[in-house]
Formats: C-alpha cells, sequence, structure tokens
C-alpha cells in the first residue's frame, strides 16, 4: 500500500513545527523544539534520557533544546550524552542550534550544535562533541567523541577531521527556510 | 474521532526467560520462534528489536542494549551476548560478542568502532579494539574492571530513566 501523503503526514504545532506521526519521540516533556522544525519519519528522539543528577537553578530538566528551522531527516537519532562524574552516571542536555540539517540515518550525541550546522547522512556524531556555527559535516562521517569542530570547518572521514574551510559566505547556502517551505 | 484498531502482530511471540531485575521498555520488540534468555540487571531501550525467528538469543548480566538495534541469529546455532557488553544505537548484531564489548553502530572486552563491520565468520581476539575503517590494535590497557564499574553506575541511572515493562513479553 502506497503511504498516504495527503491526509496529515505532518502534526504541525502552534510555533510551525512540523513532526511527523511516524517518528518515535520519548519523553517529549523535556524537549524544546524552537520552531520551524521538521522531523521526518522514524527519526528518534530521546528526550528521556534526563538528568538524574540534581539539576542546577538554570538547566532545568530540558534534555534537548532545538532551535529555529532545523530539519531531522527520516531514521535520524538525537541522544544526549551521558557520562559518569564524581562516582554517579548522568545524561547532559543537548543543545543544537537554528537551521541545522541532521541527515539520514545519522546519529547525534553532541553535547551542543551551533548554528548553520549541515550534517550529511550516515555519519555519527560521538559523545559530547561540540560543533561551532557554520560546518559542513560529510557523508559518512564519523566524529570522535569529545572533539570540538571550529567554525567554517568541512569535515569528512573515519575519524571526522577538518579537511577544509567553508568561504565566509557559507551561512546563505546552509539556511534552511527554503527546505522548510517545500514541507 | 476514535483510532483505528492497530492490526494485531502476525508474528509469534517467543518463549522468553527474563530475570526478574532487568529493565525492558515497552516500546522494545522481541520476535521469533527460538528462546530469547535475558540476565540479570540488563536495560533494553525502547524500539530495540531482538528477533529470534532462525535461533535462540541469550543475553548476559548487565549490558545494554540501546534504540534501533538488531540483534537476530543468522542460524539455529544462535547467538550469546556476553556479561556487560553495551549494543549501542542503530548497532545489528549477527553473532555472538563475549563479555564486556562495546559495540557502536556495526572476543572479550572488545570495542567496535562506529560503523565498523565484522565480517562472516569471523572470530575477533580479545581485548580487541576495531576503529577508522577497519583498524585494529589490542587494547593492553587492563581496564576492565574500571569499565565494568562505570557500566553499572549507567545501568542504575537508566533504571530510574527507562520505565519498565517485563510483563508484556512474559507468555
Amino acid at each position: 500500500m502506497p503511504p498516504k501523503q495527503t491526509k496529515g503526514e505532518y502534526i504541525e504545532t502552534d510555533t510551525g513545527n512540523k513532526v511527523s506521526r511516524k517518528s518515535v519521540i520519548l519523553g517529549s516533556q523535556n524537549i524544546i523544539l524552537g520552531g520551524k522544525t521538521i522531523i521526518q519519519a522514524d527519526c528518534t528522539i530521546r528526550g528521556d534520557l534526563r538528568r538524574t543528577v540534581a539539576p542546577g537553578q538554570h538547566s532545568g530538566n530540558v534534555a534537548i533544546a532545538v532551535g529555529r528551522y532545523c530539519f531531522l531527516s527520516r531514521s535520524s537519532v538525537l541522544r544526549p550524552p551521558g557520562r559518569t562524574h564524581q562516582k554517579t552516571f548522568s545524561y547532559y542536555p543537548m543543545k543544537i542550534g537554528d537551521h541545522v540539517f541532521v541527515g539520514e540515518g545519522s546519529v547525534v550525541e553532541a553535547a551542543l550544535i551551533g548554528s548553520y550546522v549541515h550534517i550529511a547522512k550516515d555519519c555519527v556524531i560521538g559523545k559530547f562533541t561540540i560543533i561551532k556555527d557554520c560546518v559542513r559535516i560529510e557523508e559518512g562521517t564519523v566524529v570522535a567523541p569529545n572533539t570540538v569542530i571550529p567554525s567554517f570547518s568541512l569535515v569528512s572521514g573515519r575519524p571526522g577531521v577538518v579537511i577544509d574551510e567553508l568561504p565566509e559566505t557559507a551561512q546563505e547556502g546552509l539556511e534552511l527556510k527554503n527546505l522548510y517551505r517545500m514541507i | 474521532m476514535p483510532p483505528k484498531p492497530r492490526p494485531t502482530e502476525p508474528i509469534s511471540k517467543p518463549p522468553t526467560t527474563l530475570a526478574s531485575s532487568i529493565v525492558i521498555a515497552e516500546g522494545a520488540s522481541l520476535t521469533g520462534t527460538y528462546p530469547i534468555k535475558i540476565g540479570a540487571n540488563t536495560v533494553i531501550h525502547p524500539r530495540a528489536k531482538l528477533s529470534s525467528a532462525h535461533g535462540p538469543i541469550t543475553i548476559g548480566e548487565s549490558c545494554i542494549i540501546c534504540e534501533r538495534t538488531l540483534i537476530s541469529p543468522p542460524d539455529a546455532g544462535g547467538l550469546v551476548i556476553g556479561d556487560g557488553t553495551v549494543v549501542e544505537v542503530n548497532a545489528v548484531v549477527e553473532g555472538s560478542v563475549g563479555t564486556g564489548s562495546v559495540v557502536e553502530v556495526g572476543g572479550r572486552n572488545c570495542k567496535l568502532g562506529p560503523l565498523t563491520k565484522v565480517l562472516d565468520g569471523e572470530v575477533v581476539e580479545d581485548n580487541t579494539v576495531i576503529y577508522g575503517s577497519g583498524q585494529r590494535r589490542v587494547d593492553v590497557s587492563g581496564t576492565e574492571s574500571a569499565r565494568r564499574r562505570l557500566l553499572e553506575r549507567h545501568i542504575e541511572s537508566l533504571r530510574v530513566l527507562i520505565p519498565s515493562n517485563p510483563s508484556k513479553f512474559i507468555n
């Protein structure tokens, strides 16, 4: 049976997020979507993996915060990173900026992703990775845990290393407003 | 409008032996006809798939099986996952795994890096680390017991986070 595209593939929220009915969102009370974010079918978001140590005054109980105009493709996984610190294991919140594209089948366990980041398909972003603004990560890249990727980088390989710089005009090419309108 | 009743699963429930102290999320799926055995203190994340259609599955104590993993033995010989194994997100396991291993996306105390593949019939020696695009090295750091302690803390915290429902899988 062909999938029905006509009747509500996506649920649209008040702030313009479009979330596929077939996506797997666990612990939705711990997830913040900034607005105009698209979550495609089969995408898994693990909001249930929240902090288990007493959260400080500022952090609250948010497990995953996503900015505006983000695009999470099919079968991608967002999962907060976890580690043992001072003899207790805890997951730590994951922050994603605006205009972030996550390709098909990519697994993201980063601590922080800036704005205008393009992660192509089948990538693995290791635990506690920090990705700054305007970064392009090529297909099949495996970014090792705890890596810090500077702004305007082109990252590729296993393990993912910076192979080139992006031009200063890269931000225009990484905007996702048009992609949002297409869905 | 009331939601339509979902079609009942045509796949038969496998005979399961679950230890009482396991954490298994309701969203996990155990399918197939051969028996599935899960040891004490093991955590099965939601959306993990264990398919015993072709052979029995035995999972040891203190394992973590993450979401979107597929564990399916290729033949009736079955598959054994040793104690203290972590099977990370999106991994596909079709062979036996030794004690204390970490399998990420792809022998004893081994660690398979993300997106690495081990071929059919291949035996990976104890303490091997497979990383990058197929490079291998032998880990001689001897941090086995330290790793086990970290794992136990990890399991304790997951026990709080993941609502467990073993009754759904017992028949």
